[in-house]
């Protein structure tokens, strides 16, 4: 399973207008500026608040993404570090009537240390050590909320509501109270996060990871301090993480240990081979696959349980014959696509 | 002017084996060869020298730098650089990014990477490290040695896998290291063409001691040496 | 009074061993930690309460939700064993990650995922041994041992044991020493996805009778396979009974009790962590 995506090569500055406003770049703009426009009246009620939440997934997918695509390490606790970011959001937001994006950026910080604390002692780990170590972090992570809860207004270092006062949602952000307003909200912070992820994989640190995850010695070998580069992943990815927790709270603003399972991560995790972990846009189908194919077949009428038996094969097929997902066929098929036409033109 | 490079009782164990018994030895010039039949203790040596393997006992100095006090990554950012025997050309990078790799975390800049490729010659420098040959290969490893400044080279069968005439480029462009570059190069191969061709001083090891040492025709010519390579498959092969 | 907690945690720590020493025998026969392996002992109990509710002999119940697992865990030793062997060991682990999801799919499709309770005839008979215990957890704990015991012995003397136990240490070795190694590695499967099985009913018994919990109970196992180094039958045995003994008593007093779930994942992660502290920079140079 050592597929790799080849990235293009950084001779030519990415800053230069030839790849700044490259065909590809463009296209994505274009995509990301008409779902923000038009999703919202195009799919309904409904479907715009279960796209929110794929959205909100996509982003802890872009990081297990990050961390198994590039890095080679498996994460199976990722959406535990959803529900710490989520907590933090939640305790901050209620506790103080700091702008929900000071909010987002303390959840960000926080999870990011946390993440670090927590990965610390696991930073020599790799292979299935660290698969078996994350998923028995994601355990406890699950007794954990279920011991402390999420923040819902009260008081004390938890936040819970007792007896009889009501619990309160968090109030979503001014520049997202609808729906609809919320969704787009998301879609940018989404945005947003993609680009921090999409600027490490391509440049500096996104080699230096290529070049451990292919071989310890020769990174070091290079000059590569790894323990730094491996601290640097497991900041940023806990960070993105914990501002998709943010967002999940800002959602509703309330959120249940139900949703912070282990089983959760493992499904996450799923979707991400399924999805693609070569690329970013295997993330967004990861997210999609994850919360958006659930309510599909109950659209269906089908019933949704049939999402593990999908994610299952789906997963066996990834691992077996196409370990770069849904995205690398889709990649290649637009390779194919645009080399045909290149043809056709030349001729 | 290349450095010098002088190695005083290094010593490394490993469990009950010591592939490393008291070696003490002085490189100072151009490029050195370090040849011995197998298991002689060639690659320890290099694994020492890069931080990869610890010695017990002994010391290493560079210009009276004492090297064994940084660690691998630290040695690398000092200037010493250093090939596997298993080629470590990153499939997914370019070779262009392969070299900046280099560059990046030892100090060099765009000018330096530009400098490194064309030290060897390299075409097609976006093309992904999956889709170069090996000779295309061994020429990136080559220009992420000599990248930025570096003051010692550790070349481990840097020919592996190459034909006659692919060799014999290589060959040339080793040869140009210490005076380009004014780094010391230090040569860990089999073949003993090669040896002969690009060192001008080499070391013999065997079963983890210095056997000889010296102008590189002596010692290759030398008696003990001849004994130490008797017996095994590979003398027989060369000769 | 904390005997009660105590015996409680020896046979859920009894249970874990046990599912343990199937989880381990295949890993090291075949190099695959089975993360499915907690979705066969499920669908074995589930298949098994299924039959017992169509009025079958609870006994012939049993036997069927065991025979169905080893089958289950031998078709998907057939089918992905000749892929498994040319991969990594995560590639193989993930890769029965895959078979956990499908087995819950499959559970959760035909029973939903309401509590149910598994009633062996062994429950309501037990004595009084300073606390109350039943003829079930006897068993409970008496298999363990005596599987822990006969598996070791098995592996030590017997002939397919010894051909296990050559290819846990060196695959093309054993095939070149005229081992055969699918039919060996498909006996692994085959006994695991059996033990596989028998756990899976127990479990049910002592706990939930519940697709997903139970499918995911692979994990505190795992945490009795880690303290077991990942070759100790018996290592994995002390493993089983520590953990569920500190889980059992941790949840008899209020102050620890919401965490006693946790002990697994503790105990597991100080284990590996401690296992893994000193590890050496790996180079592919050979010579």
């Amino acid at each position: 399973m050592t597929a790799t995506v080849n990235q293009r090569s950084s001779r030519v500055a990415a800053w230069s207008p030839a790849k700044l406003f490259s065909a590809r770049n463009i296209v994505v703009l274009v995509v990301v500026v008409g779902v923000l426009i038009f999703t919202p009246s195009v799919v309904g009620a409904y479907w715009t608040r279960i796209f929110t939440i794929c959205t909100i997934f996509s982003i802890a997918a872009a990081g297990i993404a990050l961390l198994y695509g590039r890095l080679g390490l498996v994460s199976l606790g990722q959406v535990s570090l959803i529900g710490v970011g989520g907590w933090i959001t939640l305790r901050i937001g209620h506790a103080t009537s700091l702008p929900f994006e000071v909010v987002l950026v303390i959840a960000a910080i926080g999870t990011g240390i946390i993440g670090v604390l927590v990965g610390l002692p696991a930073l020599r780990l790799s292979g299935l050590n660290l698969a078996i170590v994350t998923l028995m972090l994601a355990g406890a992570f699950e007794v954990i909320f279920n011991v402390t809860g999420f923040p819902n207004g009260g008081d004390g270092f938890l936040g819970r509501a007792q007896g009889g006062v009501l619990q309160q949602p968090l109030a979503r952000p001014s520049l997202g109270t609808t729906d609809p307003d919320y969704f787009r909200y998301v879609v940018v912070v989404a945005a947003i996060m993609f680009l921090v992820i999409g600027l490490h994989l391509s440049n500096r640190p996104g080699r230096a990871w290529a070049a451990i995850r292919q071989s310890e010695a020769g990174a070091l070998a290079a000059g590569i301090g790894t323990v730094r580069y491996r601290l640097w992943a497991l900041a940023v990815v806990s960070a993105t993480t914990g501002v998709a927790g943010g967002l999940l709270a800002g959602n509703a603003g309330l959120l249940d240990p139900i949703s912070f399972k282990a089983p959760a991560s493992i499904l996450l995790f799923a979707t991400v081979l399924i999805g693609g972990a070569y690329s970013l846009v295997g993330a967004v189908i990861a997210g999609f696959l994850s919360q958006g194919v659930p309510p599909l077949l109950n659209a269906w009428g089908l019933d949704g349980n049939l999402i593990f038996v999908l994610l299952g094969f789906g997963m066996i097929q990834a691992i077996t014959t196409a370990p770069q997902g849904i995205a690398g066929q889709l990649q290649g098929l637009v390779r194919r696509i645009a080399g045909a036409i290149a043809k056709r033109r030349s001729r | 002017m290349t450095g010098s490079l002088v190695a005083d009782g290094l010593t490394v164990v490993y469990g009950g084996v010591k592939p490393l018994d008291d070696v003490s030895l002085t490189f100072d010039r151009d490029v050195c060869g370090l040849v011995g039949p197998n298991g002689a203790g060639k690659t320890t040596f290099f694994n020492a020298l890069s931080g990869f393997a610890q010695p017990s006992a002994g010391s290493l100095a560079f210009d009276g730098e004492d090297i064994l006090a940084m660690n691998a990554a630290k040695r690398a950012r000092w200037g010493l650089r250093r090939t596997f025997q298993q080629e470590q050309v990153i499939h997914g990078l370019s070779g262009w990014d392969n070299v900046r790799l280099a560059a990046e975390h030892t100090g060099g800049g765009r000018a330096a990477v530009e400098r490194a490729i064309d030290f060897v010659g390299l075409d097609g420098v976006d093309r992904a490290g999956s889709q170069l040959s090996m000779l295309e290969r061994r020429l990136v490893e080559i220009a992420k040695t000599v990248v930025g400044s570096p003051k010692l080279v550790l070349l481990d069968e840097p020919g592996a896998g190459l034909d006659q005439s692919e060799t014999e480029r290589l060959i040339s462009l080793i040869r140009q290291i210490p005076n380009e570059f004014g780094a010391l190069v230090i040569l860990v191969d089999h073949d003993m063409d090669l040896v002969s061709t690009v060192c001008g001083t080499t070391a013999v090891l065997d079963f983890g001691h210095v056997i000889a040492i010296g102008p590189t025709a002596t010692v290759l010519g030398s008696a003990n040496v001849r004994k130490a390579y008797l017996g095994t498959a590979d003398m027989e092969a060369d000769e | 009074m904390i005997l009660p907690f105590v015996v409680a945690g020896l046979v859920l720590g009894a249970l874990y061993a046990l599912s343990g020493v199937g989880m381990l025998v295949l890993y090291r026969t075949t190099g695959v930690l089975n993360f499915g392996y907690g979705a066969l002992g499920a669908m074995s109990a589930m298949l098994a309460w299924q039959f017992a509710e169509l009025r079958m002999q609870p006994v012939l119940a049993y036997a069927l939700g065991i025979l169905v697992a080893t089958a289950l865990s031998l078709l998907f030793g057939f089918l992905a064993g000749p892929f498994l062997a040319t991969v990594t060991t995560l590639t193989k682990a993930t890769a029965t990650l895959g078979l956990a999801l499908i087995l819950l799919g499959v559970m959760l499709f035909a029973w939903n995922d309401k509590a149910r309770f598994l009633r062996l005839a062994t429950d309501t008979i037990g004595f009084q041994l300073g606390t109350r215990i039943t003829v079930t957890q006897i068993i409970c704990l008496g298999l363990a041992t005596v599987i822990v015991i006969g598996t070791s012995l098995y592996l030590r003397h017997s002939p397919t044991g010894t051909s296990m136990r050559a290819l846990a240490s060196d695959r093309e070795l054993a095939s070149m020493l005229g081992i055969r190694v699918r039919r060996v590695e498909l006996l692994a499967w085959a006994v695991s996805g059996a033990l596989g099985g028998i756990s899976g009913i127990l479990l049910s018994s002592q706990t939930r009778l519940e697709p997903l919990f139970l499918t995911f109970i692979v994990i505190p196992v795992l945490a009795a396979v880690v303290v077991g180094r990942f070759k100790s039958l018996v290592g994995t045995l002390v493993g089983g009974l520590v953990i569920g003994v500190v889980q059992a008593v941790a949840s008899a007093f209020p102050s620890t009790s919401p965490f006693s779930n946790a002990t697994p994942f503790v105990v597991a992660t100080i284990v590996i962590l401690y296992l893994q502290r000193r590890k050496v920079v790996t180079i592919e140079v050979s010579r």
